[in-house]
């Protein structure tokens, strides 16, 4: 009995700590007054510390027919909108992106334009790339409405 | 005198973490600022909307509904009275859109900041001309002092995020000329 107990204590334990490694959401949103596809131009504000989520977010946006820069400066006068981006990494086992966020913003007043989230925690975890694609997609599949 | 044999700790650990895992999502009456700041009145109507939120699952940290973020505000711009009535439908001399941008929340810590961004714009109803687009951030915080569980915390660390973030809203609207 005791060690009926004991199983069932532990597959519990078990059971409650891995299921809140199940938790997934992704959303995108876009200003009702914009028009994505005519913002052909962007820029990547990159993360000083980051060094491979931008490049993943500019090569995902060239499939998108946008032409697209990189760079910690400010963004050059020309550009239809600049790209920032939040990507929170945690560690289980090994390290992954618990968390994407991507917003579009107006290059004069700063305002996010448009938005799109992704959550996923490691029993879902998607790789770098595979959150930014959700991501972007989500963005402009928003953006058709 | 209890003995940490297996069993007991695990029963322990399961009690701890059903304790500590169930998260709420932040609440509308929260979330509403005090309407003292705001002295300007506008003689108009206005109708909200909101996105972005989301909701926040039984295993998930708190988040924030557009639900409750369109009532908390309809709340405040009523409390506030810084438009005449608030309007549901399409019928409002102005359109007030709020969408919440990023809600950055920390997994673990002692005192818990969470940084809300949202796009506030403010259109006109009838020829659809935009009267404010601003991009509002704010900071909650929460110590242990406030709350000694963790998701509780968090939960007050959001709600403050987001009175601030919509009390910052409204004064802006109010600095308008409308």
């Amino acid at each position: 009995m005791h060690r009926f107990l004991q199983t069932i204590a532990i597959l519990a334990v078990t059971a409650v700590v891995l299921s809140g490694c199940a938790v997934n959401r992704a959303t995108g949103n876009v200003d009702p007054s914009v028009d994505l596809p005519a913002l052909k131009t962007m820029y990547v504000r990159r993360i000083p510390a980051d060094d491979g989520t931008h490049v993943l977010i500019a090569n995902k946006l060239r499939t998108k027919g946008v032409v697209v820069s990189t760079g910690v400066e400010p963004p050059p006068d020309n550009v239809d909108a600049v790209i920032t981006y939040i990507d929170k990494w945690f560690w289980d086992i090994t390290m992954y992106m618990l968390e994407l966020t991507i917003v579009i913003r107006d290059p004069k007043t700063d305002f996010p334009l448009a938005t799109g989230n992704s959550y996923h925690t490691s029993l879902t975890r998607l790789s770098p790339q595979e959150m930014v694609n959700e991501v972007i997609d989500n963005i402009y599949k928003a953006g058709k409405k | 005198m209890i003995k940490w044999r297996p069993l007991n700790a695990c029963v322990a650990m399961l009690l701890v973490t059903l304790a500590a895992g169930c998260s709420s999502p932040a609440s509308r009456e929260a979330m509403v600022p005090s309407g003292g700041a705001i002295s300007k009145h506008f003689q108009s109507s206005v109708r909200v909307q909101t996105g972005g939120g989301s909701e926040t699952g039984a295993l998930d940290s708190s988040n924030i509904s557009d639900a409750d973020f369109k009532l908390a505000i309809e709340d405040a711009i009523v409390q506030s009275r810084l438009f005449k009535t608030v309007v549901q439908g399409a019928d409002g001399d102005y359109e007030l859109s709020v969408r919440i941008t990023s809600l950055t929340k920390p997994v673990f810590g002692a005192t818990f900041t969470v940084d809300l961004e949202t796009a506030w714009s403010l259109t006109r109803s009838t020829d659809r001309s935009a009267v404010m687009r601003k991009s509002v951030k704010s900071t909650g915080t929460a110590t242990m002092g406030e709350a000694l569980v963790a998701v509780v915390r968090l939960r007050l660390a959001v709600e403050k995020a987001a009175r601030e973030n919509i009390g910052q809203g409204l004064q802006a609207i109010a600095e308008l000329n409308l």
